[in-house]
């Protein structure tokens, strides 16, 4: 008999717990709901402006609110990842035959399952703030695998990252804010016609992040840009293959 | 060097009923143990020996040298103690033989593996209850047990029916589907203990299996190892700063100083050749290393007390 992956067994073992740490899953809600309720108020008049895609500006916030839940909320996968290493289970994991990799895959993919979950609901509020997706269903389920894999492959892999080097929950929780950093310095709240200066439009170009927004606002926006959704890929895989040596020469210091 | 032997000191008591299911199990199980306990094709043929440490050393980037080259032979079914006090380099050494910590000299092989290149052939044949206990803290008893079982790639049926036989082992079975995080330390303990044999492994690791519980907590930990050795017969190396744990687990000691074991033998044997049989295991420590265990390291006097009587 084929045993089963200790990736999914250990991705299993997150999922059941979820429920029995309401405030990871309730959380998340609140900040996009204030996102949406403050930004609307204030930048809502920009979808006045010429060239604006949109008349509705919770529209356009809406890729933006997916990414505001997913970036951030990939961290508790180091989190806990960190919290496994105080509290010594992972040292115990580690005497299975499951591999470091296994352990920490199945901790990030059922995270990955929460966000998928998590980031639909920032879509349905903005759905029940009057915002519609040009792609219906499967381009709103596009949009939240994008969001999810950024989310995984940018912030998943740093703070896992910092939970390797530092094993310490408190320290991966003081990189959160670069998670707001990403999002910021990106067209999520106006175009890039409105951005005025040079430097941060250079930022712009530069963040990863809006290349990744741009097929997701586009999904939400417009339809199927398959070229925009081409480049998110091709930048969540970028990433991916660029944490790829930084993780595993981590993997190495955890045995001392 | 005191002359060695392996025999087991562990008088079997009254076996409990989930301990003579285990011990049908642990049977029905013997051929599946050989085969995957199978030896490594270099090892020294016909090589009795469970756990085998040549030379191990330990030393960090910073010049730390944690152990200086230990050397030990445990056989098969033996009790083995590593005696010594904090920082004597105990939890190095039985890490590094469990594979989480890498050895930067020497050689060691347990069930016949190599634990630098062979480390998941190792970890399938080792059980490990760590110096603090490794739980999850969300996860129920009987939950802990079977992922543990399932990540050695047992069955979730049989993974169960063991996990309900080592908590009842342990005395948990009435707090199997209780959150972890509400255990006592002791309870703690237990349920490390138990998760350590899911896979009813032919060798146990066992770092410091009663630091820091109280002494009735102690007294119930020595009599659930007493009562697992005497039902699964599994080899056992474990570490320990209390002497009187030492002396009524163990059937051979290796008493370590600075990360080098300086004498090893049967307590009996090393007592004798101090001063015979009024001498105790810290005049042994005191004669091969020249100094005593600090005072906080001496174990309570209620409770070795309450360990004899328990014995």
């Amino acid at each position: 008999m084929k045993s089963t992956s200790p990736t999914w067994l250990l991705t299993k073992r997150t999922l059941v717990q979820f429920p029995r740490n309401p405030m990871v899953l309730g959380f998340s809600v609140p900040p996009v709901l204030i996102m949406f309720l403050v930004f609307g108020a204030l930048f809502s008049s920009v979808r006045h402006l010429p060239g604006f895609p949109t008349d509705n500006y919770y529209e356009y916030l809406a890729p933006a609110a997916v990414l505001m839940t997913t970036v951030p909320g990939i961290a508790n996968s180091a989190v806990a990842l960190a919290t496994d290493f105080q509290n010594r289970y992972l040292y115990k994991l580690l005497t299975t035959p499951a591999s470091l990799g296994s352990i920490v895959l199945g901790r990030l993919l059922a995270d990955g399952a929460r966000l998928f979950i998590q980031g639909g609901a920032a879509l349905l509020l903005a759905i029940a703030l009057g915002a519609q997706i040009a792609t219906g269903f499967a381009g709103a389920l596009l949009m939240l695998l994008i969001g999810t894999l950024f989310a995984i492959v940018t912030f998943g892999v740093l703070t896992a990252n910092i939970a390797l080097k530092t094993k310490d929950p408190a320290t991966v929780q003081a990189v959160f804010p670069m998670a707001f950093l990403l999002i910021f310095l990106s067209t999520a709240y106006q175009t890039t016609d409105q951005i005025e200066s040079g430097v941060l439009r250079a930022i712009v170009a530069a963040n990863p992040t809006e290349y990744v927004l741009r097929a997701m606002r586009d999904l939400m926006l417009t339809g199927y840009d398959w070229q925009a959704i081409g480049v998110a890929f091709l930048v969540i895989l970028g990433l991916g293959l660029l944490g790829l040596p930084l993780t595993i020469r981590n993997y190495r210091s955890v045995y001392r | 060097m005191i002359q060695t032997t392996t025999s087991i000191r562990l008088a079997p008591k009254r076996e409990t009923q989930a301990e003579s299911r285990l011990t049908e199990l642990l049977r029905s199980e013997l051929p599946r143990r050989s085969a995957r306990s199978r030896r490594d094709p270099d090892a020294a043929d016909g090589d009795p020996e469970a756990i085998v440490a040549e030379g191990l050393g330990k030393s960090y980037p910073n010049g730390t040298e944690a152990v200086r080259g230990i050397s030990l032979r445990v056989g098969t079914g033996e009790v083995y103690g590593v005696l010594g006090p904090n920082g004597a380099g105990k939890s190095t050494t039985i890490g590094m033989l469990g594979t989480l910590v890498r050895p930067t000299s020497g050689r060691a092989t347990v069930a016949g593996f190599d634990v630098v290149a062979a480390p998941k052939d190792v970890r399938r044949n080792i059980g490990f209850a760590m110096q603090e206990a490794g739980l999850d803290e969300l996860a129920t008893g009987r939950e802990l047990l079977v992922l543990q079982g399932r990540l050695h790639g047992i069955s979730r049926r049989e993974a169960t029916r063991r996990a309900d036989l080592l908590l009842e082992l342990v005395d948990l079975e009435s707090a199997a589907n209780e959150r972890i995080g509400g255990y006592s330390g002791g309870m703690k303990r237990r349920v490390d203990l138990a998760s350590a044999l899911i896979h009813l492994p032919p060798i146990l690791f066992l770092d410091e299996p009663t630091e820091g519980l109280d002494p009735r907590a102690r007294t119930a930990i020595w009599e659930t190892l007493e009562r697992l050795n005497a039902a699964l017969d599994v080899t056992v190396l474990l570490t320990t700063h209390y002497m009187a744990e030492a002396e009524r687990l163990c059937s051979r000691i290796g008493i370590i100083d600075r990360g080098v074991i300086v004498v090893e033998g049967t307590p009996a044997d090393l007592k004798a050749a101090v001063g015979g049989r009024h001498a105790t295991l810290e005049d042994v420590y005191l004669q091969f290393t020249g100094r005593g265990f600090a005072e906080e390291e001496s174990f309570p006097a209620e409770v070795i007390a309450n360990g004899r009587e328990a014995a």
